[in-house]
């Protein structure tokens, strides 16, 4: 089970109430992963208002994520 | 009547005012200039004014027509005495009527500082001393420069060379608000010879904790004129042209092509799409940035180099109203002056050729974590833009197409379907005033959780309209065309 450090930004760190954590995850996606996150901290907008990044890098939906990878959930702000 | 005058007769405020007496008025603003008894510390017991009166009257007509199109006064007028004066009596009066007080204060304030600005006229003060003198009322000749860049001409990347460069550069601004006026600041103390700034609203009370270019006082003024005033006052050097409107589809190509960089201080997804669009097609670089309560998002689009866009991050229909902005969610004053801060030292680096610039990257900045996120963000091959062409999907309908504005007793008698899409805390709070209705928070609802029937018209409600607003653009952009908003929301129902 890959060990993952997650970053939340905006309206994600609001709603979880945390800035980052580590979890233990079953989900082998972005996607999956960030279901199963929306369940636990109810996050109210789904994936596809968000970008997610891997690794520094923006990331698709769908690749596989590994061990000690570090996932970071990016939802777009428009203050100024 | 001519709406500027002179008078060699004292002053009948009651008078003059007669004329400002409109139905249509709500607020009347008058001002009084007299004369003092000390001027720089000499007492003066007797004034003499002289003008140059075709100039004067010709100028004076066209601050006060100008100051009533600016404000949106309804009437106002002006009248400058010439000839002796004692002390205590009204040298000038101004008067101005207007639908609220906010645009009759504004309007009054802004034609006596442009009086006493521009027009031709001296007077003599006779000192009690026996002694006068001639003194010019205006300002308008200012004194030479002495603005110094020696601290940042020491940089070995910027010298002379660096400098002249700046002072021949021209940079446009988008958005006058948090980040717009440490844009502005810092770029107006930079040296950067020509700024535009472009911004169609006026300064709110609320705007002042996180917007240091305006006071107390500026309350109810064009904030990009507000703006550009005190920018010149600070460095004189710099020429600052403020633009009163919105940036639109009707001129943001030329504004875009005429500048070197365009820097986006914009609060909404509608305008950040326009900037970043406008300046992918004319290949000027924009620096883009955000703030969310004490965080920031900073890209720069190098549309001159074939970069990245705003579209290829945010690919996806992508709305104001799903998240919030700076009234909605709140916001600490140095956030945007650091994300400000930040996109000034960004336009330095493109305009200056410095290292380290940002390209092709998303930064995260957070400032309760005291963090810099530098995220890879390249160019997406699948951009919905083209990089250039404009994604039909994320253009927002005119308000006029969505928004209705009825009470919701008519609305649910009319037959409307009523969808109250605010969370259920806020719905516990301030329970919906009809019965009826159906309870679908906005995150369900963008989930598909909302099942719409194709011969029932809808009515989203939410607080202020905004949210609403999002969704039902949400839902006729999947053919959904029965789906309207509430306009202002629950808040606007007890108007």
């Amino acid at each position: 089970m890959p060990r993952l450090h997650l970053h939340y930004y905006a309206l994600l760190r609001e709603q979880a109430g945390i800035q980052a954590e580590t979890v233990d995850t079953a989900a082998s996606t972005p996607l999956g992963l960030y279901s199963e996150l929306a369940a636990r901290h109810r996050f109210r907008l789904p994936a596809s208002q968000l970008r997610v990044a891997v690794n520094a890098a923006f990331s698709d939906w769908d690749r596989t994520l590994a061990d000690g990878d570090e996932v970071v959930f990016i939802p777009p702000v428009a203050g100024g | 009547m001519s709406d500027f005058e002179f008078t060699q007769e004292p002053i009948d405020a009651a008078g003059l005012a007669c004329p400002l007496a409109l139905d249509s008025a709500g607020g009347f603003a008058t001002f009084e200039g007299r004369v003092r008894e000390v001027n720089e510390g000499r007492v003066v017991t007797a004034l003499e004014y002289e003008a140059y009166e075709a100039l004067a009257i010709a100028e004076g007509e066209r601050i006060v027509t100008e100051a009533i199109r600016r404000y949106g006064a309804l009437r106002a007028r002006c009248v400058h005495r010439l000839g002796k004066l004692k002390v205590g009596e009204v040298a000038v009066w101004v008067g101005v009527a207007a639908p609220h007080r906010a645009e009759a204060f504004a309007a009054c304030r802004a034609i006596i500082d442009e009086i006493k600005h521009w027009l031709p006229i001296w007077k003599k003060e006779q000192y009690a001393d026996g002694d006068s003198g001639w003194v010019n009322c205006g300002h308008a000749v200012r004194t030479p420069s002495q603005f110094d860049y020696s601290r940042q001409l020491a940089l070995p990347e910027v010298g002379e060379a660096g400098q002249a460069r700046l002072a021949q550069s021209s940079v446009l601004v988008i958005g006058a608000g948090g980040l717009g006026c440490a844009v502005l600041a810092a770029l107006a103390g930079s040296g950067v010879g020509r700024l535009t700034v472009v911004d169609h609203d006026t300064v709110q009370p609320a705007n002042l904790h996180r917007q240091p270019l305006y006071a107390v006082a500026d309350i109810g003024r064009p904030k990009a004129e507000a703006a550009a005033e005190r920018l010149s006052a600070y460095n004189p050097t710099v020429r600052v042209d403020a633009l009163v409107r919105r940036f639109d589809d009707g001129n943001s190509a030329k504004l875009v092509e005429a500048t070197d960089v365009v820097v986006d201080c914009t609060d909404n997804f509608a305008s950040k799409f326009l900037v970043n669009d406008a300046a992918m097609r004319a290949g000027v670089p924009a620096v883009l940035a955000s703030v969310y309560q004490y965080e920031g998002q900073l890209q720069v689009v190098r549309a001159d180099r074939g970069g990245s866009c705003l579209r290829c991050q945010w690919p996806e229909a992508t709305r104001d109203g799903l998240v919030g902005n700076c009234e909605q969610a709140g916001v600490l004053g140095p956030v945007p002056a650091v994300l400000g801060q930040l996109q000034a030292m960004e336009v330095l680096k493109l305009l200056l050729g410095l290292p380290g610039q940002l390209r092709d990257e998303l930064l995260l900045v957070d400032l309760l974590e005291s963090s810099q996120r530098r995220l890879a963000a390249p160019r997406n091959p699948d951009c919905a833009g083209r990089c250039v062409r404009v994604d039909a999907a994320v253009r927002t309908a005119p308000a006029a197409e969505l928004d209705v504005t009825l009470p919701l007793a008519s609305a649910a008698a009319a037959g409307y379907r009523i969808v109250d899409i605010r969370e259920p805390m806020e719905c516990e709070f301030e329970p919906m005033p009809v019965a009826g209705h159906e309870s679908v928070p906005l995150g369900r609802l963008l989930d598909g959780e909302l099942v719409v029937k194709p011969d029932v018209p809808y009515l989203l409600v939410c607080a202020h309209g905004v949210r609403s607003r999002a969704a039902a653009e949400f839902l006729r952009a999947r053919g959904h065309a029965n789906v309207w908003s509430l306009r202002g929301g629950l808040a606007a129902q007890g108007d």
